[in-house]
């Protein structure tokens, strides 16, 4: 480092500029399903579906998910209530579709909380080092054991139900996976040469942390981000069914099923339908995370079993066997760290 | 080694510090005097003598300064006693300790079934890499996954207790009363297995030790079981601590869908019933035992595996 330009001037001209055009996720995403994981795709679509009903319930839901018939209640399926009505007589798709939309966005808001506080933490911890890294990491220790129904169980003793209540109590224990997982792709990311030419050009450590590692580390926290919500919408779920989620008259899936309970044996809809909207929207994003994932996983075992430097022999086969052992460690990036700037020549 | 202890035992004592201090303050959140809504947690009546809320107020010293108290209360909770329960008036331990033992006893069943079920069909698609049985394994986990317990559970109870009666529906007297609980809480754990199985075998398999293995002449067989599985067995077991300090008090919907005397249904009704004393030593015990259970894995995977023996907390 006594003279970090020096070797940029000596790199070759190919080497100099960067692509002109930055890799869009969006496009990226909707470009080349045929290279997809199948996953990938029935997860997007089951999503997308369910995303659209729920968007368009206000206009198609068939009737007022409130609305009581005491008259016919616990019916099963007919042309006036496709999937028959609840022990009140109300319409079971229609308050399925309302439902949905409580359990989505819920789940949604916290994922976006636990996300935000999670990758910004994990940034700053990997960027600042020292004791604010040390303080970010040992809460992770400690809030990653938590169970989070019993921390949500504490808030709601503290500050009583509601929906407030419970997205603090998701968030609070929801953000560090992705702390963690920020923390080594920022470490990972700051050893690239764009990030040193950044500080060379002495940008602000702000700028460097949203303009750079940020956006280079958002693919594998887009995963991440799939696979968790079908997390939060199972333990939003959770929490309804206990009667410390959504209050009546509201109801999501999980207040449903809760609802349906005494009525499983004569009407096991009640009890099957909500339980399988939860299931399948926690299925498709499963999927589209995994598939996500997966790629990433296959790019890095990729750059991994690149051959080692030919000619050396036993010390390079060891060396190889190191970094395949590390890899699935979060906390190691530099094991496979990427060859130093000076070295491209 | 000693320093990671030393570091683990000072972030324990930081975080239950932290833990009592929000968890002595539960009487004092919100609107009203403490001692108003302690009655009312013991009575069950709203409607109050100000004569009797002044009088416990001053036999549970309750007009001294708040830190005052607080200091009194950690102090007996660090000796192990967390009072009396509200409603049952029995010491807080006498209701902690055994519900611990039952909801352990759940924990490990649930994450049993899932151990046996997961591994083989982790190391099953892991060998069989994008063909057609990883798929199948890939989506059956995803659909584990996904299937919350508290839809499992009752769909399981109608099955198998309401309609063919082979199982009871609810309770904790025997072994038969684990069976269907368990199957629930397992559905979730038994897919992060299969797929933290698959995803380090699939790492393993393709390391060069496992060649040098199979070029020495070693069966793929012999090869799996005694490089494979052993390699790729860490990112379980740190998976395992996780399944494990999550269910002691996490399976509170479980229990209280089958009846069971733990912890989570233990801690839910003491919530429900503002029994302060219970929610306060459960949540203590669930945080110590969490804490340990996640120190000793990262122990042992240094046990485990030398080349990453833990150097820096």
């Amino acid at each position: 480092m006594a003279d970090p330009t020096a070797h940029v001037h000596q790199m070759p001209p190919e080497v100099r500029h960067p692509p002109q055009v930055r890799p869009n996720v969006l496009s990226l995403f909707l470009k080349g399903s045929r290279r997809r994981s199948w996953t990938l795709v029935a997860g997007t679509v089951l999503l997308v579906t369910i995303l659209l009903v729920l968007l368009l319930t206000p206009w198609i839901a068939p009737h007022d998910p409130a609305t009581q018939d005491l008259a016919s209640r616990l019916a099963g399926p007919s042309r006036e209530h496709w999937l028959g009505t609840d022990h009140l007589g109300r319409d079971v798709l229609s308050r399925l579709m309302w439902g949905g939309r409580f359990s989505v966005t819920i789940a949604a808001i916290t994922l976006v909380f636990c996300a935000a506080v999670g990758i910004i933490l994990g940034a700053v911890a990997a960027r600042a080092g020292g004791w604010v890294d040390e303080i970010v990491m040992r809460t992770v220790d400690v809030l990653i054991c938590f169970p989070d129904v019993v921390v949500a169980l504490f808030l709601i003793a503290l500050f009583g139900t509601g929906p407030a209540t419970l997205i603090a109590a998701l968030t609070i224990t929801g953000w560090t996976p992705f702390g963690r997982l920020m923390r080594g792709l920022a470490l990972d990311i700051s050893s690239k040469d764009y990030v040193e030419a950044a500080e060379i050009l002495g940008s602000p450590k702000a700028y460097i942390v949203f303009r750079h590692i940020i956006p280079n580390a958002i693919r594998p926290v887009l995963a991440m981000g799939f696979l968790r919500f079908g997390h939060k919408l199972i333990t939003v779920g959770a929490l309804s069914y206990l009667g410390l989620g959504v209050q009546p008259p509201n109801s999501d899936w999980g207040a449903m099923l809760m609802d349906a309970q005494p009525y499983m044996e004569r009407s096991a809809n009640l009890g099957v339908l909500p339980g399988l909207a939860i299931f399948v929207t926690a299925l498709s994003v499963t999927m589209i995370g995994q598939g996500l994932e997966g790629r990433k996983r296959g790019l890095k075992r990729r750059l991994a079993a690149l051959p080692p430097v030919p000619g050396v022999g036993a010390a390079a086969v060891a060396d190889t066997v190191d970094s395949a052992d590390t890899l699935e460690l979060e906390d190691t990036p530099g094991a496979h760290a990427p060859t130093p700037g000076g070295d491209v020549r | 080694m000693l320093s990671f202890l030393i570091r683990r035992a000072m972030t324990l004592g930081i975080t239950l510090l932290a833990v009592s201090v929000l968890a002595f303050l539960i009487p004092y959140a919100g609107t009203g005097d403490p001692a108003r809504k302690i009655l009312q947690a013991r009575v069950n009546d709203p409607a109050l003598e100000p004569e009797q809320v002044e009088a416990l107020t001053r036999q549970l010293g309750l007009d001294r300064p708040v830190y005052v108290q607080y200091i009194e209360w950690l102090r007996n909770a660090l000796s192990g006693d967390f009072g009396y329960s509200f409603t049952s008036r029995t010491p807080v331990n006498d209701l902690v300790l055994p519900s611990l033992g039952v909801s352990m006893s759940l924990a490990l069943a649930a994450l049993g079934i899932a151990l046996v079920i997961a591994l083989p069909l982790g190391a099953w698609a892991a060998t069989s890499k994008g063909g057609k049985i990883d798929n199948a394994v890939t989506f059956l986990s995803q659909s584990a996954v996904s299937a919350p317990e508290y839809w499992v559970g009752p769909v399981l109870v109608l099955i198998f207790a309401r309609k063919l009666g082979w199982l009871p529906s609810g309770g904790w007297t025997g072994m038969s009363y684990i069976v269907m609980p368990a199957i629930a809480l397992s559905l979730r754990p038994l897919g992060y297995f299969a797929q933290v199985t698959r995803a380090a075998m699939n790492d393993v398999l393709a390391a060069p030790f496992i060649t040098a293995a199979r070029s020495r002449g070693l069966s793929f067989r012999a090869t799996l079981l005694k490089h494979g599985v052993r390699n790729s067995m860490l990112p379980v077991m740190t998976l395992f601590s996780f399944w494990f300090a999550g269910l002691l008090g996490g399976s509170v919907v479980i229990e209280v869908i089958f009846n069971i005397p733990g912890m989570g249904r233990m801690l839910y009704t003491a919530v429900t019933n503002n029994d302060v004393p219970v929610i306060q030593g459960g949540l203590m015990w669930i945080l110590i035992l969490a804490v340990l259970i996640n120190t000793v894995t990262d122990l042992l995977y240094g046990v485990l595996n030398p080349a990453i023996r833990v150097t820096r907390g």
